[in-house]
């Protein structure tokens, strides 16, 4: 009996020592940069970097930018502050923004620009706004609307260039080439991301390819991506850094061309009518389309959010978008000049504004209101073209790669994470913000932990993922 | 337009579960719980009303037994991926109670009540952690009243059967994935409670001075939620999506066939061995219809296909002297969960339970029983893609101490 003495003693010594660790432990495994340094991190970029969301740059939204994001997961496997060219507090709302303000009858978002609290500190000749210098060195050089095609162009940071890149430099006469490669040499970068390309088809693609003439609305040859983007990456890589490179998403699988479709599909169904006609590219070629194509895989029409004020107006005599682009184009409240204008432009494309909206040859869907299939075509060739030459230098100089192509295309269906949905849906699937076409910051830091199985697959690292839930998605109205 | 625009909204909103797997509380007796929780073939005294009625009518004198355990959780969770401990809960201590009062009628015939707490959970994750829109916080309880019955058909033979009376409550908090202006995230909170009946039949026989065997099935009880309140703290903008509403649900507490044998090698030592099979595989998915639709819709489902589990129990007891008893005990618990299926609600695992024991006579009528029961749960990682859970790595112990107080007339 001595033996179960001391065997219930032993138990109860057992039961003493396991409180004493109270507390549930789990065996992870530990953070690491493998073969890469993260001690210096540089991001290069546009909007899509910068930290953009809901039509606007804001501290907010650059807090949540996904170099931001990918550099505090960093911070858990070796890596260093990250400086980003943040807006002052008392003007964080940066350049202003879009907030949701209710729905229409039809259900469609409401929204308001936001105009309080920004960083501008004057204009520039054209009108344009001038924002709140940050000329210190950072490691976020991201630019928002900035397109491959324009490192090179000097000017580009004076006050008539991007006043996103005018706010970085103190001279107007440097290209953003060289402001990356003195920000490097500051840097002394041991790792950098590259994430460009989206503008060089991204204009082309959200003015329905109209208005070609103006070099913001092209697409960038791919010839003139490969060399600017090659340079970029000399400059990126002079010492060997390692890094990552993304490549383009399709443009015209994102909300801002997906939302509209499907209303103005049933309000034609509604009405028993067939088809409508648009006009195509730049000029006044006229272009019939079947209200079967809109949405479509093949063939597909795609209305851009733009065209949501015009929508409700098919089928009715007006000629108020070709007033509105007078009244845009003349820069002058004068009613002559506007009416000028507006008659010019009803010349040059051949529009009877008394003929049904839409509906009609004499009076069609204005061309920027409209992405046709053989503006797609021309979107996807280029996108193409760009995603074969990143991934080409990412194999080249031996950088890890995230296909964000493919990745946006293997989610088309949704997914679901933390027992939420996630899809490219507008505003209901988390991911884009308002503007349709950048992501919420939810949508970044989904984004981020991509990006960082990217790295931890090619550099045999183990950074962390970044807890998404902690990054807001689209907001709604009204304090709960 | 809105509809579809808002028709994912939330998403998997309300699809998890409002119970725990796993959510039996064993913890009917402290003198059994010092012995690990073993029972069915021992006349345990007045908690033979749970362990085997059938066992009632061989106790030898009048009795009643008030006893509580403190019950401590601990819930460690790990992100995928994330590298480190991201979450864990902050439970409220559970106190699991139990009261029986057993008296005999005569020699043959025993009148006994029992009031215990079979079921029950309680997780608080906290408004926090990443899986917050499956569930921040979930309280659930049972009480069952049972009157019992037992007759000794001879001294070596005896059945007992009690009817049990149930009153059941489950509140649930969780997240909604949709923010108001300030970025605040909606919040649910569901509220109800329901009535049931079920039984308790027992047989219990003794062949020998040294051995005694017993058969015990506690049925399974339905706890229906009839009028549930479903409360919605959403941006005004959404509220009318999220109505505050009535819901339904009901919850199924699985059937529990025990079997169990008792060794009295020596009269101041028993061993008991006990195995149950709990019949989890009644819980096969869980809805909530609700009056008003919540976020277009009027119901939600998700499924939780548990498998019917076996627990083994091994424990014993010494009299070391006439007035001091000492006990220790162990069992092994595999998880009703399968792969797929886990929830932060009670995140189960194949479990390990520890336990020791002491009974103190301090006067012929008075005796007080401690114990103190320790679980650990194996380290479950699961991707939690077929029940709406959260996807992770869990861990979870508990540290049980009990006692209990007998009077004997």
């Amino acid at each position: 009996m001595k033996n179960l003495f001391y065997k219930t003693g032993a138990l109860a010594l057992f039961a003493g020592v396991l409180l004493t660790s109270c507390d549930p432990e789990i065996d992870t495994p530990s953070s690491s940069a493998g073969t890469a340094d993260f001690s210096s991190y540089i991001a290069v970029g546009n909007s899509l970097s910068a930290g953009y969301a809901d039509n606007g740059l804001t501290r907010p939204g650059q807090e949540a930018s996904l170099p931001a994001i990918l550099a505090r997961q960093f911070e858990k496997a070796g890596g260093g502050a990250f400086e980003q060219p943040l807006f002052p507090e008392e003007q964080a709302n940066g350049s202003g923004y879009l907030r949701l303000a209710g729905f229409t009858p039809q259900g469609l978002p409401i929204t308001q620009p936001v105009t309080s609290n920004l960083a501008v500190r004057g204009q520039n000749e054209d009108g344009g706004p001038l924002y709140t210098k940050y000329t210190e060195n950072v490691n976020n050089l991201a630019v928002p609307g900035i397109k491959t095609a324009d490192i090179k162009t000097q000017g580009y940071g004076s006050t008539l260039g991007n006043p996103y890149f005018e706010r970085l430099t103190d001279n107007p006469m440097q290209t953003y080439l060289q402001y990356v490669q003195e920000q490097a040499q500051a840097a002394n970068h041991t790792f950098f991301s590259v994430w460009m390309a989206e503008n060089d088809v991204l204009g082309y693609a959200t003015s329905g390819g109209a208005f070609e003439s103006d070099p913001k609305y092209r697409i960038t040859p791919v010839a003139d991506f490969d060399a600017n983007f090659t340079e970029l990456l000399d400059v990126l890589t002079a010492d060997d850094q390692k890094g990552v490179l993304m490549t383009v998403p399709d443009v015209t699988s994102v909300p801002f061309f997906t939302t509209l479709g499907p209303s103005v599909k049933q309000l034609l169904g509604a009405n028993n009518i067939p088809g409508m006609v648009a006009l195509t590219g730049s000029g006044r070629d006229r272009m019939p389309f079947a209200a079967a194509q809109i949405g479509a895989a093949e063939n597909g029409i795609y209305f851009p959010l733009t065209a949501s004020s015009y929508a409700t107006l098919v089928g009715q005599p007006t000629g108020k978008y070709w007033k509105d682009l007078a009244k845009q184009m003349s820069k002058s409240s004068n009613e002559l000049v506007i009416n000028f204008t507006l008659t010019q432009l009803l010349v040059n494309y051949a529009i009877d504004t008394t003929a049904m909206f839409g509906l009609s040859a004499g009076n069609p869907l204005p061309s920027a209101l409209v992405l046709d299939p053989v503006e797609q075509a021309r979107i996807k060739a280029a996108t193409d073209g760009y995603n074969q030459i990143i991934k080409e230098q990412a194999t080249a100089r031996d950088l890890a790669m995230f296909d964000a192509n493919a990745y946006f295309k293997s989610i088309q269906g949704g997914f679901a994470a933390n027992n939420v949905a996630y899809s490219p849906a507008f505003i209901s699937g988390n991911l884009f913000s308002l503007d349709g076409v950048h992501p919420t910051p939810r949508g970044y830091a989904v984004i981020a932990n991509e990006v960082i199985d990217a790295i931890n697959a090619k550099y045999n690292a183990n950074v962390p993922k970044a807890d998404i839930t902690q990054y807001n998605a689209v907001l709604f109205p009204g304090r709960q | 337009m809105k509809s579809r625009i808002l028709a994912l909204l939330g998403g998997t909103l309300l699809s998890a579960s409002a119970m725990a797997g796993g959510y039996q509380v064993n913890l009917a007796s402290q003198r059994q719980i010092g012995m690990g929780h073993t029972g069915t073939g021992l006349v345990t005294g007045t908690s033979s009303i749970f362990f085997n009625p059938g066992a009632m009518s061989h106790v030898r004198e009048n009795g009643v037994t008030i006893g509580a355990s403190a019950l401590f959780s601990k819930i460690a969770y790990s992100a995928p991926e994330s590298n480190e401990v991201t979450a864990r809960t902050d439970n409220p201590v559970g106190t699991p109670f139990q009261v029986y009062a057993v008296y005999k009628i005569n020699d043959k015939l025993a009148a006994g009540l029992g009031v215990y707490t079979p079921f029950g959970s309680t997780a608080k994750w906290g408004t926090e952690w990443s899986g917050r829109f499956g569930l921040e916080e979930l309280s659930l309880s049972a009480i069952f009243f049972q009157p019992t019955l037992s007759y000794a058909i001879t001294d070596k033979i005896g059945i007992g059967a009690g009817l049990t009376y149930v009153k059941g409550k489950v509140n649930l908090q969780r997240g909604i994935p949709v923010q108001d202006e300030a970025g605040n995230y909606g919040r649910a909170e569901l509220d109800g409670d329901g009535t049931s009946v079920g039984y308790n039949v027992g047989v219990y026989f003794k062949p020998s001075e040294k051995l005694s065997l017993g058969i015990n099935y506690r049925s399974q009880v339905d706890v229906d939620v009839e009028e549930g309140n479903a409360t919605f703290t959403v941006a005004p903008s959404l509220k009318s999506r999220f109505p505050d509403t009535k819901f339904a649900a009901s919850l199924p507490l699985p059937a529990t066939l025990s079997v169990g044998v008792g060794f009295m090698p020596t009269e101041a030592l028993t061993i008991a061995v006990d195995v149950n099979r709990v019949e989890w595989s009644a819980y096969e998915s869980l809805r909530f219809d609700y009056q008003d639709a919540v976020n277009g819709s009027n119901f939600t489902e998700n499924a939780r296909n548990y498998e019917d589990a076996y627990i083994y129990r091994i424990g014993a007891e010494y009299k070391a002297t006439d007035a001091l008893a000492l006990r220790a005990g162990a069992y092994y618990d595999s998880t009703p969960v399968a792969d797929g299926y886990l929830t932060p609600e009670t995140p189960d695992s194949d479990s390990r339970g520890l336990s020791v024991g002491l009974g103190y006579s301090v006067s012929e009528n008075i005796k007080l029983d401690a114990s103190f029961l320790y679980i650990n749960k194996k380290e479950r990682t699961d991707a939690s893609d077929k029940s709406g859970g959260i996807a992770g790595t869990y861990k979870s112990v508990a540290y049980i101490p009990g006692l209990a107080l007998t009077y004997n007339f």
